[in-house]
């Protein structure tokens, strides 16, 4: 019995010393990383890491996800600032769109951190991990950032964005007055920039983008001229309109916070009425 | 691309053949001068590019030929007369 008390003595001493062995060697550790994540938030120098996709057309190679680091205390708040800052800095041939800068006209759309996103309106995330900037998903790629949207600026044309009208204007040579309520059937509607970003989101779009109108052509197809039932007829087939099947990823990446998904589903609710 | 046009063609060379033989029909209907310049551009970049660009590298010739697409679009609207190039030092 007593060798059984000291063994179990024994035991339970051996079993106090190693927790204070591993509570040393792990301190050791933590201190060695506390050393090394110093250097990155100094007082002058704060750096990002971004992986940005990179394909140039006349070198036969495949694309690749080039590394960049910037330091954030030089460099503005949102992405297009980044990315303006590498191209004049780091590597002046990183190609991209951009014109305004302030989120109106919809050049800079593109693919951060795996959401759809104008550059100039998204900020710099302040997460120590690498940001990932791709070009808009499923579009084919010009040139670095660029990427072709000759099929979605036709699918816009197609639906004839503009009021036609059956019968003259109430008081010929004047303008034709609008009413508060077909105002408030704009809003909405109006804002939107041609960014592509909803259309480039929708995982339907990505699969037919061909027959497939896509949330941005959709939004704009809308009914509230004189030629209704033309153009709800036009779109009535199995492709152009009924391909929504509301995964409404567009709502989510719009950039101006439109609705596209909403407008679809009252076009939807005017085919049924017809 | 070697001169493989055995006698089976893959769809890539054929949509390359289709594409060349538009801008030959697009040009037969341009002015006869304007057609033997924009004949001589074309075959020299499609035989350039046929020596030239590696036939496994798809994304290369499949950029390619959405470029050449857009501008036999172009060349064939009744307005544009020619086409003409600039050398690249």
């Amino acid at each position: 019995m007593a060798t059984g008390l000291i063994r179990r003595a024994i035991s339970s001493s051996a079993a106090v010393a190693q927790p204070a062995r591993l509570l040393t060697a792990r301190f050791h550790a933590s201190e060695a990383e506390a050393q090394k994540v110093e250097p990155k938030a100094s007082a002058n120098t704060d750096t990002k890491k971004f992986q940005i996709y990179r394909w140039n057309p006349d070198s036969p190679s495949k694309p690749e996800l080039k590394e960049f680091e910037i330091n954030l205390k030089e460099c503005g708040p949102m992405v297009l600032d980044a990315l303006i800052k590498i191209k004049s800095e780091i590597d002046p041939s990183l190609t991209f769109r951009r014109s305004c800068r302030e989120g109106i006209c919809g050049s800079c759309a593109m693919n951060i951190d795996g959401c759809n996103g104008l550059a100039c309106l998204t900020k710099i995330s302040s997460s120590g991990s690498a940001s990932t900037i791709t070009p808009l998903p499923h579009m084919f790629v010009i040139k670095d950032l660029v990427v072709d949207m000759t099929n979605f600026y036709n699918q816009y044309k197609s639906i004839e964005p503009w009021l036609k009208r059956k019968n003259p204007p109430p008081t010929p040579g004047k303008e034709i007055p609008q009413s508060k309520k077909d105002r408030a059937k704009l809003d909405g509607m109006y804002e939107c920039i041609l960014c592509a970003c909803c259309s480039t989101s929708c995982p339907s779009y990505w699969w037919t983008s061909e027959a497939y109108l896509g949330p941005a052509a959709l939004l704009h197809a809308n009914s509230r001229d004189e030629y209704t039932k033309e153009r709800l007829e036009a779109i009535d087939d199995e492709f152009k309109l009924y391909r929504c099947h509301t995964i409404l990823n567009c709502a989510r990446a719009c950039p101006k916070g439109l609705n596209p998904g909403k407008q679809i589903i009252n076009i939807k609710q005017l085919q049924l009425k017809r | 691309m070697g001169a493989s046009r055995g006698p089976r063609l893959s769809g890539l060379q054929k949509q390359v053949l289709s594409l060349y033989r538009g801008f030959l029909r697009a040009a037969r209907c341009k002015s006869a001068a304007d057609r033997r310049q924009i004949e001589s551009i074309v075959s020299a970049e499609f035989r350039r590019n046929s020596n030239q660009v590696d036939r496994k590298n798809f994304l290369y010739i499949e950029y390619l030929l959405r470029r050449g697409k857009k501008q036999l679009e172009q060349l064939q609207s009744p307005n544009t007369e020619s086409l003409s190039q600039t050398k690249q030092s």
